[in-house]
């Protein structure tokens, strides 16, 4: 088996087993050798290593006392003290002082020390994961914690609105104007809905798992804007997609949605009055390795300080009634899950371009 | 004749300052009502008036994209005294969090949190008596 992306540091002041150890296993394994422990501690803070060996005797400093002192500064690597007589006590020190995974016997046996080698790093492995999983684990409370204070915002917010809107409604005599009020309760109503679709969107992003298929970005399109293109205010917008697709582009379909479906009602909700003719301009370039999708508008722009806080959860630039400042959060958070990226330039009062990059999958 | 108010309604959304507004002239209470849709528009109004604004009532929002409100309350505590004097401040939200309740509370310039959907007859009470 060879696993060259193990990467091993290993400190011996004779020479000679330095170069039989490389010599057994320079094939199999990323090594790299010193007689020196200043120079090894030199080559720990250069590069990450997996696993790091030293030999118990060695002139100035044991390699007990050598774990013992990089075990604090670097306590990623796994430690395997290589020793030529065992003596109790000094076991007991490697082992407490030093924290040493294994102890291999001088002369050492080949298989024996590749066994030791391959559960280090297993080990090693499984300790990343775990930190990993913890900074993970820390990002979901913290954004959990947000969402609650936020969304019960959101939520409470428009029901506030309706009831507000029935008190007043209560307070009128004349019949006729009931039917403002009514209108007023609808549109509060829809945005509440739209917060809870984008929720489960949200939900279904971070949560949901990934299934890859072959995307037909027309068809896509096609489906996105059919649902938005009875909204009233897509009537003033002119859309035009240029969509040129070359073999089979594999990815999650139903986080593209979520991306297409965000940034287009964006553009829709967020369009100027102030001039003549709307239009998006969309177009998207797949190819088997990548697809390079731009979003164009001449809406309201972003203004330079909004510029980099749009995608953060819950932001909302602008003192709008529309949008609850979770869109942008979701669709970055969907590119982020498909490892691509996404670059925005806007000019207030201009317009907004959205441009972004995504590998495929079977890339 | 019960008592008249000049109010500002400061509140991102378009819905509240609406209903507010409608609310507080139909009840009466309301001498005028200026509305502004954000918490830096009100601010550099009040800084504007300065000295020749009449006596007061804010109805002030917490949560709004921007400046929030309490962050309008940390600017307003800048402004001079003679200003600050003619303005009484309560603080207007559909908050249920313990913590904006506690800060809200001990904010020396807001001087209640009433809870959304504004209680008219509420009000008019807190204001008169």
């Amino acid at each position: 088996m060879t696993d060259k992306q193990i990467r091993i540091l290993y400190i011996d002041d004779e020479e000679h087993n330095l170069q039989s150890f490389k010599a057994s296993f320079r094939k199999q394994y990323n090594i790299t050798t010193t007689t020196s422990v200043v120079e090894a501690e030199g080559f720990m803070e250069q590069k990450e290593f997996h696993v790091v060996l030293a030999d118990q005797r060695m002139p100035g400093m044991t390699g007990t006392q050598f774990f013992e002192k990089i075990r604090i500064r670097f306590p990623e690597p796994i430690r395997i003290l290589i020793t030529g007589h065992t003596d109790i006590s000094a076991a007991i020190d490697a082992i407490n002082k030093g924290e040493v995974f294994r102890f291999i016997d001088k002369p050492w046996d080949y298989t024996y020390v590749e066994n030791a080698i391959t559960h280090a790093f297993e080990i090693f492995n499984t300790r990343a994961e775990l930190k990993q999983r913890n900074l993970d684990l820390e990002k979901a409370y913290e954004e959990l914690d947000k969402f609650v204070y936020s969304a019960s915002h959101d939520l409470r917010a428009p029901l506030m609105s309706v009831l507000g809107i029935v008190n007043l409604a209560l307070m009128e005599d004349k019949v006729e104007s009931q039917n403002e009020y009514l209108d007023l309760i609808k549109q509060s109503v829809k945005k509440l809905d739209t917060f809870i679709i984008n929720i489960i969107d949200y939900y279904k992003n971070a949560r949901g798992v990934a299934t890859m298929t072959p995307i037909n970005f027309q068809e896509l399109v096609n489906d996105v804007t059919e649902a938005i293109r009875f909204l009233p205010e897509f009537e003033n917008v002119e859309m035009t997609t240029d969509i040129t697709q070359t073999g089979v582009f594999e990815s999650d379909v139903m986080k593209l949605r979520i991306i297409f479906n965000n940034l287009i009602s964006n553009a829709v909700k967020f369009q100027d009055p102030k001039k003549e003719k709307s239009f998006i301009k969309l177009s998207i370039h797949a190819t088997p390795a990548n697809t390079l999708i731009t979003f164009e508008d001449n809406g309201l722009g972003i203004k330079k300080d909004d510029l980099e806080k749009i995608f953060k959860m819950f932001y909302r630039a602008g003192a709008t009634n529309s949008g609850s400042g979770i869109g942008l959060y979701i669709v970055h958070e969907a590119i982020n899950k498909l490892e691509g990226k996404i670059k925005v330039t806007s000019t207030l009062g201009e317009g907004s371009i959205f441009e972004i990059d995504i590998p495929s999958i079977n890339k | 004749m019960t008592a008249q108010f000049d109010f500002i309604l400061i509140d991102d959304s378009a819905f509240d300052l609406f209903i507010y507004e409608k609310l507080i002239i139909k009840s009466g209470i309301g001498n005028s009502v200026r509305p502004f849709n954000s918490a830096e528009d009100a601010l550099e109004y009040l800084t504007g008036e300065g000295e020749s604004l009449p006596p007061t009532v804010i109805l002030l929002d917490l949560q709004m994209p921007g400046m929030n409100g309490f962050e309008f309350i940390d600017k307003f505590d800048l402004l001079a005294d003679q200003v600050k004097d003619k303005i009484r401040i309560y603080m207007l939200s559909s908050t249920i969090d313990t913590r904006d309740i506690d800060k809200a509370k001990a904010s020396d310039s807001i001087i209640d949190l009433l809870s959304k959907p504004l209680e008219i007859g509420l009000l008019k009470t807190i204001l008169t008596t």
